[in-house]
């Protein structure tokens, strides 16, 4: 079973293929979509039709699901510039992986006295990651940016683990 | 024309809204700016969900079955809510419970047995509709066709095909399966002055469901959604019924069904009083059965409920964390469901949020005039207000080794798809097997199987050459559709769904058609059913035979135009004689292709889809 990649979200939008999309217009912009869009408004028409309506509502949705998302909606940006560019930089720095796997045991081990102090230890490391995510995508290095993608799964999941123990 | 779509006289269509719970239903219908109860004149809006099959003959439905409850109750049927949808087995706990005899059928499905009669949760919940249905007629003093229904939002697909086939028996057209906590929230955000983000809590007698929404400018955006379908005020009732049987001086009571049903009476009332006040007295007669006498205090019934309170908690908080909302951004708390007047569930819910709940909605009616308000948008009538709803439980298919692969994460904004390519294991494999599973759990044997797909019609060509491209969609009723194309070829690949739980289609079109037979006047329905099943089987088959064979352009093109002349005829619900006239004239034009290859296959496709 292979997955399929969704159409570009940036393009179901009708939005600039940009990281940095103001939160307040995406989410009107959903909403003018869905308003225009929706099957619940649109059960008159030929069977035909609902059909085409149903499917432009889904790829709504799972654009709006992608592009809320900062780091959804680096990943299909990336997709989009460079398709595969994700999976061809999986492979990550050992030294950063080490440092990764320390932060995991210190979160797995993390008192509640602990907690916070690493929360904003993580909170900060997500931040960085995706400032250099922003960097790398301006100077167009997609396959620079792709590896930070990656690495800030194990900052975001250290973080949300820390937040499951809370 | 689609049922529910505005006539072409211009004439808004009515669609009533109906809540059929698990304890007590009701109807309302939205006719102008704000949705009302249907009643029949000056009577209680509720219509208790129980069914008493009279040994008379009669099947009596509402306040008329609960009256006979305690005089039959091996024969008065309630909390069917609880088995629709399920097996025996899944419902076991659920069965210990009730007083009337409940057996096994095919399937492992259950069924209600009274006298040599078994009868079907759907079938009984179908009488509740049928007395809705009839109420509504009477108060609005015209025939209703189309409704939305209510379950609660943790309902799985099974339960939701179930209650759809309840409506249908019923004679009603279902045109939305939509969840309880939405209602309530349309009902509440009605007029634009509650904009926000709102909370609604929903324990009612059997399930507990918390929806998180956002409301904006008329659109109804549920960010997500949680519950137990084991979890309500029945829970608490027994809590007390097992201290009264407890306090009883013989201690068969609990076998016996006339003791059981008088004691679960007795709780509940036990249970209203403790609402009010801070210690209930009970003094119960059993006849040669035994005496009862005994008081409880709110701080002992308390006790024994919060653990249950709690477990609402737990669900309130995974709700905002899938929400993305810290419960201190909730602007509203809405209570829906009578089991919300105990007085320790709205105390800890305000203690959790940190805000006193909204009172203005009647937690009783809440859903069905909010089922109303969604009701009158999908007739067409009101095209300000927008709901989009979340699917309450993930979605994914079996891989090797029984592990489950997600493919939509649970409160996704329905409709919603994704799309997977499949491949081929051996040579000249021309199908392939998909289990398609509901739940959050890792391993299929945790999750319910929704039912298994087949697809087949796949090229034989080497094993891994075939790409099949699956697309799996959940439309707006939470319901998936699976299509599948090959992708070398363009072959279609057809679907086949075996259903696991619940009514087979034959099922429901037989019982349909029993229902039917009974009345005389109802011979033209029945007809227009198997002529619509007729025809949409000719067009099935006749546009699978055009696939398989290879036809000059024209004639291809002539058998379009036939095609699509009949499915029109279908979409404007043309008389049954005009369909059938539809189907000769399809006929003809597919047998004047006298192509052996053609008609050789067309005669297969059709049988093969006149079988189904």
């Amino acid at each position: 079973m292979n997955h399929v990649p969704a159409p570009d979200a940036f393009a179901v939008f009708g939005v600039p293929r940009a990281l940095d999309l103001d939160a307040q217009d995406l989410e009107q912009r959903y909403l003018q979509l869905s308003r225009e869009c929706h099957p619940d408004h649109h059960r008159s028409g030929s069977a035909d039709d609902c059909v085409a309506v149903l499917q432009r509502a889904a790829e709504i949705n799972d654009a709006w699901n992608v592009l809320k998302d900062p780091w959804k909606r680096a990943r299909a940006l990336l997709e989009a510039e460079q398709p595969g560019v994700l999976d061809a930089n999986k492979k990550l720095d050992p030294m950063f992986l080490a440092d990764a796997l320390e932060l995991a045991e210190e979160v797995a081990f993390a008192d509640s006295d602990r907690a916070d102090a690493l929360t904003n230890k993580l909170r900060a490391a997500v931040d960085e990651d995706f400032a250099a995510l922003q960097r790398d995508v301006s100077a167009k290095d997609y396959d620079g940016a792709a590896k930070k993608v990656h690495q800030s799964h194990y900052h975001r999941k250290a973080l949300s683990d820390l937040e499951a123990k809370a | 024309m689609s049922a529910g779509a505005p006539s072409d006289q211009g004439e808004p269509n009515l669609v009533i809204g109906i809540d059929l719970g698990t304890t007590n239903s009701l109807a309302a219908v939205r006719a102008g700016k704000a949705p009302r109860v249907l009643r029949d004149q000056g009577a209680d809006p509720l219509t208790p969900s129980m069914v008493c099959l009279h040994p008379d003959g009669r099947a009596l439905v509402g306040h008329e079955a609960k009256a006979l409850r305690l005089e039959h109750p091996d024969r008065t049927v309630f909390s069917v809510k609880r088995l629709i949808g399920r097996s025996v087995t899944e419902c076991a706990d659920d069965l210990a419970d009730l007083p009337y005899p409940v057996v096994a059928g095919e399937r492992d499905l259950p069924r209600v047995r009274v006298d040599d009669r078994e009868l079907s949760p759907e079938a009984i919940s179908a009488m509740v509709l049928s007395k809705l249905k009839e109420t509504a007629e009477q108060a609005l003093g015209q025939q209703v066709r189309d409704a939305v229904v209510t379950v609660p939002a943790w309902f799985d697909d099974a339960q939701r095909q179930a209650t759809k086939d309840a409506a249908a028996l019923a004679g009603l057209s279902c045109l939305r399966i939509l969840n309880e906590p939405t209602a309530a929230a349309l009902a509440y955000g009605l007029g634009g002055d509650n904009d926000g983000t709102v909370l609604v809590y929903d324990l009612g007698g059997g399930t507990f469901d918390v929806s998180i929404l956002r409301i904006q400018d008329g659109v109804f955006r549920v960010l997500a959604t949680a519950g137990d379908t084991h979890l309500g005020g029945d829970d608490f009732d027994q809590l007390l019924v097992t201290r009264i049987l407890d306090s009883l001086p013989s201690q068969q009571g609990a076998e016996d069904p006339f003791v059981l049903q008088a004691v679960r009476s007795a709780a509940e009332g036990l249970k209203m009083r403790l609402s009010e006040q801070e210690e209930a007295t009970l003094e119960l007669d059993l006849g040669d059965r035994g005496e009862v006498a005994l008081t409880v205090t709110r701080a002992e019934f308390e006790a024994a409920i919060a653990p249950l309170v709690q477990r609402t908690l737990d669900c309130v908080k995974a709700a905002a964390k899938d929400a993305a909302v810290e419960l201190r951004e909730v602007d509203d708390v809405v209570l829906v469901g009578g089991s919300t007047r105990v007085p320790l569930v709205r105390a800890r819910l305000e203690a959790l949020v940190g805000k006193p709940p909204h009172t203005d909605v009647d937690p009783d009616l809440a859903v069905a005039l909010g089922a109303a308000i969604q009701a009158d948008v999908l007739a067409g009538n009101d095209k300000s207000l927008l709901l989009l709803d979340v699917i309450p439980l993930s979605l994914g298919i079996e891989t090797l080794g029984g592990a489950v692969q997600k493919l939509i994460l649970r409160n996704s904004t329905i409709p919603t798809s994704v799309s997977e390519e499949f491949s081929t294991g051996v040579d000249d494999q021309t199908a392939v097997d998909l289990a398609i599973y509901q739940g959050e759990r890792e391993l299929a044997k945790d999750c319910r199987l929704l039912g298994r797909f087949k697809l087949s019609g796949i090229p034989p060509l080497p094993a891994g050459l075939p790409r099949v491209l699956v697309t799996f969609l959940v439309d707006a009723d939470g319901v998936l559709r699976v299509t599948a194309r090959e992708q070398r070829t363009g072959v279609e690949a057809s679907i086949q769904i075996v259903p696991t739980y619940g009514l087979t289609r034959e099922e429901v079109r037989r019982m349909m058609l029993e229902s039917i037979e009974n009345a005389q006047e109802d011979y033209v329905a029945r007809e227009a059913i198997e002529s619509r099943g007729k025809a949409e089987a000719m067009i099935r088959g006749t546009k699978k035979a055009l696939q398989m064979a290879e036809l000059p352009p024209d004639q291809t093109f002539a058998v379009h135009k036939a095609v699509k002349a009949l499915q029109k005829l279908l979409d404007q619900d043309a008389d049954p004689d005009v369909i059938k006239t539809g189907c000769d004239d399809l006929t003809k034009v597919t047998a004047t292709i006298a192509d052996d290859v053609i008609s050789a296959s067309v005669t297969k496709a059709l049988k093969e889809e006149q079988q189904r």
